[in-house]
């Protein structure tokens, strides 16, 4: 252990004896402004570990705040106070589980707007429920707990939280949020459940909340719902979190500290004025500093834990069976009984013209969009009507058309994502050596630390594909993978499947560039206007005068 | 007839939802800015009609004149000196949907803080044209029939302006797509400043009209808000025949809830029609759906 570290052990200790011991020496008015930090700091953290990587805004903080205050007010006379806390978690995590289940299947815009009119609501349901049931509005609340022991309960919660987000960032649930908020459809078909992963993380932040405003309701003695639920809280909580930058762990404190004793100066110099001025620094924080102090997100997280082995396959038959499979856009059919199989180690090419379905059909097999009609097998599994991110952990993977990588995060860490969410989890430590060998094998090995934004159109199919192949997929699929590349990256294209092919890989290729179809497939598909019009070994089917006369069209066309 | 009692004031109340949602409908559904502060807007042009009225006995018919274009201008301002900066910041409509909540956020507590201060936390209203007529059994005021006229005349003008005019067409273009826009010659910063600003117009519109019949306070914005959001998104995004027929559907609803269940519920009802219509049509109504 070096010096440094042990004089870092030792301030730290020191801070913490410190912290532990302020209600010793600060008085009244000190001792308030501690209470104030401290759950400013919960209430950002909280909010900073949900909002920050997924980028879905909540607005709503005050509404899980106020729920716990609430509880407390009702239950605190009658419970003994740890179970008032349980209470206040356990309606606090219910409802983010009802808010978060409705919402968070949709985009995120949805949700912030959801977010921003869900205390108002559950105000008005207390006023309801309390003019309605207890007949009164407004509820004294006498504790015996001092405000030392307060002070401590919100130390013992902020250290919670620190712990609760850094093991969070440790996590794969970590990369998987902000994987999230970089591009949910690529994250999807990573093999991350989005939902789940929201939702869970959603609800861990909203227990801090609600527990935070059962341990401040003594705070009051006197609460109704309009101190409880007041909007101002959500919207100090988002400004802290933004200032300090809500992007990393300890970010969000870094803007608390500042704002709660320009609070304190404000509301005792311009009382009348406060909104304004508070209104006009969040534009200022928002238009000057989109990251907050804290700056550019750092790249931090480690490799994760690990469970379960890979599960056990049939390896007998053909590796895909599609039958009869159709899509219909409200009356186009745009993929019309479409069959066919794909043995395993086969590379398959799925040829056309534009708009002949070819893409519609790959976003079924991904499960990107559902089969109007027909199945498909995969394996020995029924996929279709599976969600993309369980197709992608039964081994399919794809790239896009468009391509999509999660711009915000490295290369590598598009290529972890993809690797810790697969079929396979690797075992601890492995995911740097294997994201470096999926990279060193598309020949991205050198920009391992680039943001997968700053690629060029070419690197980025690169990065898909090997994000597609960190899924240790059973059988990919490319979609005009080739398209775009120059005749000498086209080669080296051409090489590399060819490659994965000599490996044992199984492809589907949707591709325009013929030669690369003649060097590569064993057996292809030609498709127009949805159905398929010719198949077998590319030379025959390429001079089949259907399939010219569907891509350069008819003699009296 | 309890029908009739709850169809006919569900009615005009949802004429009056749909003129509030018209200004969010060019806001949001065109110039695609979420404008938070948008209920604060409303609030506070209904304060500057009841200042006229009671100060200088202006009729809020005639308040409308100036109101509309001083809060066009203010609008416009709002969005050449702050929105359009995010605009060109965000990399794409997501990233600046997400700048434009949070910079309205911040505008509404300014405008809502400015308010504050210069009428306090109280309820407010005065009465205009509130005369009572029977129609068809159930007593409505006049003032809310006008509101209804008003609805309906200005989603109508602007269904015409935004389908029939060239103007309306480059500015549904760049709603569906500004970089598409710009390459075919259309100056997207400018038309999205007028559009976001025409929807200021009419939400000085709304807050005007909604005050002659309506109790308010400083801090009640974000209750319009969200209704206006709920009536946009149930009617699809941009669509402005859709934004009146779910004002509509909404006025309806609520009108049934307080008669037939609790008035205390009606937001809830609000929020469950929202969520209903988010989770079985996420594109609205009358949306078109996603390929």
């Amino acid at each position: 252990m070096g010096r440094t570290m042990i004089l870092g052990w030792c301030v730290g200790l020191a801070l913490a004896a410190a912290a532990i011991a302020y209600p010793l020496y600060a008085n009244g008015y000190y001792l308030a402004l501690g209470i104030s930090i401290l759950y400013f700091t919960i209430l950002a953290t909280a909010w900073a570990m949900f909002s920050g990587p997924t980028r879905y805004i909540s607005l709503a903080t005050v509404a899980f705040f106020g729920l716990g205050a609430y509880t407390a007010a009702v239950l605190g006379e009658t419970m003994p106070w740890p179970v008032v806390l349980l209470a206040a978690a356990v309606l606090g995590a219910l409802v983010a589980a009802i808010t978060g289940l409705s919402t968070l299947r949709l985009s995120g815009i949805y949700f912030v707007i959801f977010s921003f009119g869900l205390a108002e609501l559950i105000r008005q349901l207390v006023i309801w429920y309390e003019v309605n049931v207890h007949k009164s509005v407004g509820r004294y609340l006498f504790s015996a707990l001092t405000q030392d022991v307060l002070y401590w309960q919100l130390l013992g919660l902020m250290t919670l939280v620190f712990v609760a987000g850094w093991l969070l960032g440790r996590s794969r649930y970590g990369l998987a949020l902000r994987a999230i908020g970089a591009d949910e459809t690529a994250a999807g078909h990573s093999g991350i459940d989005a939902t789940r992963v929201k939702l869970g993380v959603f609800m861990l932040s909203s227990v801090f909340m609600s527990v935070t405003g059962a341990v401040m309701a003594p705070r009051w003695t006197y609460i109704d719902p309009s101190i409880a639920f007041n909007p101002m809280i959500s919207f100090q909580v988002v400004i802290m979190a933004l200032l300090g930058g809500a992007g990393s762990l300890f970010g969000p404190v870094l803007g608390v500290v500042p704002l709660v004793l320009l609070f304190e100066v404000l509301t005792a110099t311009l009382p009348n004025h406060f909104s304004i001025l508070l209104g006009a620094i969040f534009v200022l924080i928002v238009m000057m500093l989109p990251k907050g102090v804290i700056g550019l997100v750092e790249t931090w997280w480690c490799a994760a834990r690990t469970d379960g082995a890979a599960p056990v396959r049939n390896e007998s038959g053909p590796l895909l069976v599609v039958d009869g499979v159709g899509k219909s856009f409200s009356g186009l059919r745009a993929v019309d009984q479409v069959s066919f199989e794909v043995a395993r180690g086969e590379i398959v090419g799925i040829i056309g013209p534009n708009g002949s379905g070819k893409t519609t059909l790959l976003n079924m097999l991904s499960g990107a969009l559902l089969p109007s009609s027909g199945t498909i097998r995969f394996g020995d599994v029924m996929i279709n009507g599976l969600r993309p991110y369980r197709i992608a952990r039964l081994g399919l993977a794809r790239t896009f058309q468009l391509v999509r990588v999660m711009s915000d995060l490295t290369v590598a860490e598009n290529v972890a994502a993809a690797l810790l969410f697969g079929a396979a989890p690797p075992v601890s430590g492995n995911t740097t050596e294997t994201s470096r060998r999926l990279l060193d094998a598309v020949g991205l090995g050198a920009m391992r630390d680039t943001p997968a934004g700053e690629l060029t159109y070419i690197d980025q199919k690169r990065l898909e594909l090997a994000r597609a192949l960190a899924l240790e997929p059973r059988l990919v699929l490319l979609d005009e993978w080739l398209a775009g590349l120059n005749p000498s990256e086209l080669e080296t294209g051409i090489a590399l499947i060819a490659k994965l092919r000599d490996g044992g890989m199984t492809i589907i290729m949707v591709e325009h560039v013929m030669d690369a179809i003649r060097a590569l497939c064993s057996h292809c598909i030609v498709m127009n206007a949805g159905s398929v019009i010719a198949r077998g070994v590319p030379d025959e089917v390429l001079s089949d005068p259907k399939v010219v006369a569907a891509y350069l069209g008819d003699d009296d066309a | 007839m309890l029908l009739f009692d709850i169809v006919l004031p569900g009615l005009v109340l949802g004429g009056m939802y749909a003129l509030i949602a018209l200004g969010l409908t060019l806001q949001y559904g065109v110039a695609r800015v979420m404008n938070l502060s948008y209920g604060e807007s409303l609030v506070a042009a209904a304060f500057g009609a009841l200042s006229l009225y009671t100060g200088l006995g202006l009729s809020p018919l005639a308040a409308l004149l100036l109101a509309v274009p001083f809060a066009f201008l203010l609008n416009w301002l709002l969005y050449r000196f702050l929105l359009e900066r995010l605009m060109r910041r965000g990399k794409d409509r997501s990233a600046q949907e997400i700048d434009s909540i949070l910079v309205t956020f911040g505008v509404l507590f300014v405008i809502q803080g400015i308010m504050l201060v210069a009428f306090g936390g109280q309820y407010y209203s005065y009465s205009y044209l509130s005369i009572a007529v029977v129609v068809l059994g159930s007593t409505l005021a006049v003032n809310r029939l006008v509101a209804l006229l008003f609805a309906a005349g200005i989603g109508i003008a602007v269904y015409i302006a935004l389908t029939r005019t060239r103007m309306g067409t480059a500015a549904r273009a760049i709603a569906v797509d500004a970089n598409a826009a710009r390459l075919v010659g259309i100056d997207v910063s400018s038309l999205s400043a007028l559009v976001f600003a025409c929807g200021g117009g009419l939400v000085a519109v709304g807050g005007v009209l909604i005050s002659m019949f309506l109790t308010f306070n400083a801090s009640m914005g974000v209750v319009f808000t969200m209704k206006a959001l709920v009536v946009v998104i149930m009617g699809g995004v941009g669509n402005v025949m859709g934004a009146l027929v779910a004002g509509l559907i909404l006025g309806i609803v609520e009108t049934a809830v307080a008669r037939l269940v609790d008035p205390g519920l009606t937001l809830a009802a609000t929020y469950a029609l929202f969520l209903a219509v988010l989770l079985i049509r996420p594109t609205g109504l009358f949306g078109r759906a996603p390929s």
